[in-house]
C-alpha cells in the first residue's frame, strides 16, 4: 500500500531521515513512535505532500508519489492542533474539501450530515463556530474534516496530545473502532507508547532519523530489538555486573557480565516460579497510585524497581528485607 | 501553472507570483527609493558635480537657521512639559485612586479624537484675539494683548496637549500591565507609597517612558500645525519653513536640505530606540499577574492637591473640545465676536454642510482620498507580507526594507521627493508629468502609510497558525483558493482595522497635504487651516467647526471599533437584542 523507499530528509545540513525504508499495508493501523525530534512527524508530512525527501521514494499503490502536489495526494490529515478554520462553522470547516472538489450542494449536504452522524456531531453543534466547542469536539471536527473526503490514507498527528488524560482514554477507544469500521489505512504518530500500544496494528519505533524496530505491539514491547526501544517502552530496570553474575550462578544462563541486561519491572515477583531467580533486597522507598504500589528495592548494591498491585496488605515500609524473583528468560540484552 | 526557480533554495513561484512582485519593485523603487534618491541629488549634485553650496545658503539664511533652532528648542521642551502633563493624566487615572476618574479619562482622552490641524484650529478659537478665553482673561486684565497667545509660549502649551496621545495609549497599557503582587510584595517588606512608586513601579516603566520621548522628541523636530498657525513670525520650525521654501523654485534645494536633515534626525532617533528596546528586561516574571489596583493617596494635602491638577488638565482638554461643538452650532456673527448665546444657537451649519455643494466638497474629496488610500495601501501591505512571511529568500528583504523606509522619513520629505521628481516626465513612470494631477497624493498617502499597515498585517500574517494552509491544501484547495477562503477571512479583522485607522488619520492631513493637492480639489486638512487664517471669513470658519465635529466623532467611532472591546461589545449587545 505505502512503500517508503531510501528516503533521505534534509533541513539545510541536518539530516532529519536518513536512509529509510518501510512499508505499510492496506488497512492497517500504523504508529511512528518516539520522542520529540526523531523525525517521526517528519516522516508523515513527507508522506502527506509537506516536505520533499532530497532522496528516495514514496509510492502509493504502486504509484511514485514522491514530488506529487498536496492537493492531489488524496491523503487526508489530523494536526496536532486541529487547523480549523476559526472564522467557519463546523459544517463549513467539514464542507470545505467537498466545496473544494465542487461536489452538488445537497451531496456536499448528505456526506457532512452522514460523516457527522458517525462522528457524534449533532446538528445544533454543525451550525455552531469551531471556536465555541470543548477540545474534545473540536478534535471530532478534524477527524470528521479528514473523513470525509473518504481519503486512501488517514494521518493523524498527535491528535490527542491537547486533550486530558481521561478524554484522550475515551477518544482513543472511539478512534480505534472508526478506523476499523471505515477500513481505511491510517498512520498515526504520537510519543505515548500507552497510545501506540492500545490502538496500533504495527509500530515503527523512532530514533534521530532512523526506524530502530518495526512489529506489532506484543513484539515491540516483549520482544524489543535494542536497548533504546527497551528502555523507551514500558518501565524497566538495568541490571550490572553484579546482578547478572548472581543470575548466571543461579541458572548458568550465559548471560554476559560486561554487558548492561534489561528487565521488565513487572516480571520481578514475590513468589518463587519454576526455573526463577532468587534475589533479596532492602526496600529504599515507594510509590502508591491506588492500583499499585512502585518500590524502590536495594539488590546488590543496585536499586531495582518493582511493582505489587494493590491487594489490600499492608505496604513493604522502607528498610524491610524482600526476595525478589525473576524468570532469566525475561532478562534482554543487546549487542 | 508555469513554476520559476527563485532566490532561496529550491524555491519556486508561480508566474502570478512573478508578475506581483515585478509590480511591487516598480512601486518600491518608483515612488520610495527613486524620489528621495532623487531628492538627495538635486540638494548635493550641481552641473554633475558634488557641491556643499545648499549648506551655505542654509547658514546664510537667517530664517532657516533660526527655524532649525526653533524646532530643537521645541523638542526638547517637548520632552518635559509633554512626559509631566503625560505621566500625571496617565497616574489619575490608572494608578491613583481620584474621585471622579473615569470622567477624567474621558477628557483626557480627547486627544485621540482630534489632532494636527483641527487641534490648533481649536486652540486657536478659545486662545486666540476672539477667543472666549482670551475675551475672559482682558476681563480679568484689561492691558492683555489680545494676540498674547502666540509665539513659543503658544505653540509648547498646545503641543504638550496634544501630543499626549502616545502616552494615553502606551503608557495606560503599561501601567495596566504592572504585576499589582510586585506592589505588595513591597508593602509587605516595609516599602512606603513614594518608595513604591519611585523604586519599583516607576523602573517597570522605563522602557515605555524611553520609546515615548524619542516619539515626542521627533514630533516636536517635526511639528508643523502648531508653529503654522499660532507660532507667529518669531516661532517658525523646521517644516512650515519648508513650506515656505519650497514655493520658490530658487528656494527648494534649501527646503529639501531642511527635510533632509529632518529626516537624518529622525534616523538617528530611531536607531538609539531600537538599540534601547533590546537591551534589559522589564517585564514581570510573575507566573500569576494579579490585576493592579489603585492607590489612595495617604497625604490629605497631596492627595487634595492632585485632584486640583487633575480636573485642571481635564479642564484644559475638554474646554476645546466643548467649544468647537458649541461653535459648529452658533452663527457666523457669534463665531466672529466670540460672544455666544443659547439663542444663536441653531442646525444651519450642519444643514449647509449637506445642502450646499461647496460646504461638502472638501468631505468628499478628504473621503474619497482617504478611503481609496486605505484600501490600497492595505491591499499593497497584504501582498508584501504574504511574500515576506511565505518565501524564505533574502532577496525579499528588499521588499520588507522598501516598505518600511517611508518610516523613517518625515512626510514633508517624502512630498517634497514626489514634488521634485515628478514635475518632469521621467521614463519610470512612463514619461507621465505627476505635478498637478490629482493622483500624486494618492500615492503619497499610501507611501506615508505603507510602514504601519506592512507591519500590523504581517504582524497579522505571523499569527495564523501554519496548519490552517496545510489543511486547507489537505483537502484539495490551491494557492489562491486557500488565500481567499482561509487566510484572509482569518487577517480580516486586522485588515479592516488598519483601514478604518488609515482612514481616519488621512481624511483631516495636512502636512503632507499641503504640498501635493490639487488646487481644484482642496482637501478638508488645507479647508481648515484656511479657516483659522485671520483673513477668514466667519462663514468659512463656522464650516470649519462642522467639519471638526464630524472628524472628531468619525475618529471616535474608529477608535471604539479598532481599540480595545468595542466591536465584541457591540456584538454582544446585538446579541442580547435578538
Amino acid at each position: 500500500m505505502i512503500d517508503f523507499k531510501n528516503i533521505e530528509i534534509k533541513y539545510g545540513d541536518f539530516i532529519a531521515i536518513k536512509d529509510l525504508n518501510l512499508s505499510v499495508n492496506e488497512g492497517e493501523f500504523f504508529t511512528f513512535l518516539g520522542p520529540s525530534g526523531c523525525g517521526k512527524t517528519t516522516i508523515l508530512r513527507a508522506l502527506v505532500g509537506f516536505i520533499n525527501p532530497s532522496r528516495g521514494q514514496i509510492v502509493v499503490n504502486g504509484k511514485d508519489i514522491t514530488h506529487e502536489a498536496v492537493e492531489n495526494r488524496a491523503i487526508g490529515m489530523v494536526f496536532q492542533s486541529y487547523a480549523l478554520f476559526p472564522t467557519m462553522t463546523v459544517y463549513e470547516n467539514i464542507a470545505f474539501g467537498l466545496k473544494v472538489k465542487k461536489l452538488p450542494k445537497e451531496e456536499v449536504r448528505r456526506k457532512v450530515y452522514e460523516v457527522a452522524k458517525k462522528i457524534e456531531i449533532n446538528e445544533m453543534q454543525l451550525e455552531r463556530n469551531v471556536a465555541e466547542l470543548s477540545g474534545g469536539q473540536q478534535q471530532r471536527v478534524a477527524l470528521a474534516r479528514a473523513i470525509v473526503l473518504e481519503p486512501n490514507i488517514l494521518c493523524l498527528d498527535e491528535p490527542l496530545s491537547n486533550l486530558d488524560a481521561k478524554l484522550r482514554v475515551g477518544l482513543r477507544g472511539e478512534l480505534k473502532r472508526l478506523q476499523r469500521d471505515l477500513g481505511i489505512t491510517t498512520l498515526y504518530v504520537t510519543h505515548d507508547q500507552e497510545e501506540a500500544l492500545t490502538l496500533s496494528d504495527r509500530i515503527a519505533v523512532f530514533n534521530n532519523g532512523f526506524i530502530e524496530q518495526v512489529g506489532t505491539p506484543y513484539e515491540i514491547y516483549n520482544y524489543s530489538a535494542s536497548e533504546f526501544v527497551c528502555d523507551f517502552i514500558g518501565d524497566i530496570n538495568c541490571l550490572h555486573g553484579g546482578m547478572i553474575r548472581a543470575v548466571n550462578e543461579q541458572q548458568h544462563c550465559g548471560l554476559d557480565e560486561h554487558k548492561e541486561a534489561f528487565i521488565r519491572i513487572e516480571r520481578f515477583h514475590q513468589t518463587p516460579e519454576r526455573g526463577s531467580v532468587k534475589l533479596t533486597g532492602v526496600v529504599k522507598d515507594y510509590e502508591y497510585n491506588g492500583v499499585l504500589t512502585k518500590y524502590n528495592v536495594e539488590v546488590l548494591g543496585q536499586t531495582v524497581k518493582y511493582i505489587r498491585m494493590n491487594d489490600g496488605s499492608a505496604f513493604r515500609e522502607p528498610e524491610t528485607i524482600i526476595d525478589l524473583y525473576m524468570n532469566p528468560q525475561d532478562i534482554m540484552q543487546f549487542s | 501553472m508555469q513554476r520559476i526557480k527563485i532566490g532561496g533554495k529550491g524555491e519556486k513561484v508561480r508566474l502570478g507570483g512573478l508578475l506581483l512582485r515585478l509590480v511591487l519593485i516598480w512601486l518600491i523603487v518608483a515612488f520610495v527609493i527613486y524620489p528621495n534618491a532623487n531628492l538627495l541629488i538635486s540638494v548635493f549634485y550641481k552641473k554633475g558635480e558634488f557641491s556643499t553650496e545648499v549648506f551655505g545658503k542654509v547658514i546664510h539664511s537667517a530664517r532657516a537657521v533660526k527655524s532649525l533652532k526653533n524646532s530643537f528648542i521645541l523638542a526638547v521642551s517637548m520632552v518635559f512639559t509633554v512626559n509631566l502633563v503625560g505621566t500625571l493624566i496617565v497616574l489619575f487615572t490608572e494608578y491613583w485612586e481620584i474621585k471622579g476618574a473615569k470622567l477624567l479619562k474621558m477628557g483626557y482622552m480627547t486627544s485621540l479624537v482630534y489632532s494636527g490641524v483641527v487641534l490648533v484650529t481649536g486652540y486657536k478659537f478659545i486662545y486666540g484675539a476672539n477667543g472666549i478665553l482670551t475675551r475672559l482673561l482682558r476681563m480679568v486684565m484689561p492691558g492683555l494683548d489680545a494676540n498674547w497667545f502666540t509665539g513659543f509660549p503658544a505653540v509648547i502649551f498646545i503641543m504638550t496637549f496634544a501630543c499626549t496621545s502616545n502616552h494615553a495609549v502606551f503608557l495606560t497599557n503599561a501601567v495596566q500591565g504592572l504585576d499589582y503582587h510586585v506592589i505588595e510584595a513591597a508593602k509587605n517588606m516595609g516599602a512606603s507609597g513614594r518608595k513604591i512608586f519611585f523604586k519599583v513601579v516607576l523602573p517597570t516603566l522605563k522602557p515605555t517612558f524611553f520609546a515615548i520621548t524619542i516619539l515626542t522628541f521627533l514630533t516636536g523636530l517635526g511639528a508643523m500645525s502648531a508653529p503654522l498657525i499660532v507660532g507667529g513670525p518669531d516661532f517658525q520650525t523646521i517644516n512650515p519653513m519648508i513650506i515656505t521654501f519650497a514655493k520658490s523654485p530658487y528656494s527648494r534645494e534649501v527646503a529639501a536640505l531642511l527635510a533632509v536633515l529632518l529626516g537624518l534626525a529622525t534616523i538617528l532617533l530611531l536607531a538609539i530606540l531600537t538599540k534601547v528596546e533590546k537591551g534589559g528586561n522589564y517585564v514581570s516574571v510573575s507566573k500569576t499577574k494579579a490585576k493592579l489596583t489603585k492607590q489612595k493617596i495617604s497625604n490629605p494635602v497631596a492627595n487634595v492637591l492632585a485632584h486640583v491638577v487633575a480636573y485642571l488638565l481635564f479642564f484644559i482638554y475638554m474646554a476645546p473640545v466643548c467649544l468647537i461643538v458649541l461653535y459648529s452650532f452658533s452663527d457666523s456673527l457669534a463665531i466672529k465676536s466670540g460672544n455666544i448665546s443659547f439663542s444663536n444657537l441653531s442646525l444651519e451649519n450642519y444643514s449647509a454642510l449637506f445642502t450646499r455643494a461647496g460646504a461638502f466638497r472638501p468631505y468628499l474629496i478628504s473621503f474619497c482620498y482617504s478611503l481609496a488610500a486605505a484600501v490600497l495601501v492595505s491591499v499593497i501591505a497584504i501582498a508584501v507580507a504574504r511574500i515576506v512571511h511565505k518565501s524564505k529568500s533574502k532577496f525579499n528583504l528588499f521588499f520588507e526594507y522598501g516598505v518600511l523606509i517611508p518610516w523613517l522619513l518625515p512626510s514633508t520629505l517624502i512630498a517634497l521627493g514626489l514634488m521634485v521628481t515628478y514635475d518632469m516626465p521621467r521614463l519610470i513612470m512612463g514619461n507621465q508629468v505627476l505635478i498637478g494631477t490629482v493622483v500624486l497624493l494618492l500615492l503619497a498617502y499610501v507611501i506615508v502609510k505603507l510602514p504601519f499597515s506592512f507591519r500590523m498585517i504581517k504582524a497579522a500574517f505571523y499569527s495564523i497558525e501554519g496548519s490552517l494552509e496545510e489543511a486547507a491544501k489537505c483537502m484539495g484547495a490551491g494557492t489562491l483558493y486557500t488565500m481567499v477562503r482561509v487566510v484572509i477571512p482569518v487577517i480580516m479583522p486586522v485588515v479592516l482595522s488598519v483601514i478604518v485607522l488609515n482612514f481616519n488619520n488621512l481624511l483631516a492631513d495636512y502636512d503632507l497635504t499641503v504640498f501635493l493637492y490639487h488646487p481644484l480639489y482642496q482637501p478638508l486638512g488645507v479647508v481648515i487651516k484656511a479657516a483659522s487664517d485671520e483673513t477668514a471669513t466667519a462663514n468659512a470658519q463656522a464650516m470649519a467647526f462642522v467639519y471638526s465635529v464630524i472628524l472628531m466623532a468619525i475618529s471616535g467611532v474608529a477608535l471604539f471599533l479598532t481599540q480595545g472591546d468595542g466591536v465584541k461589545t457591540l456584538k454582544k449587545r446585538f446579541k442580547r437584542a435578538r
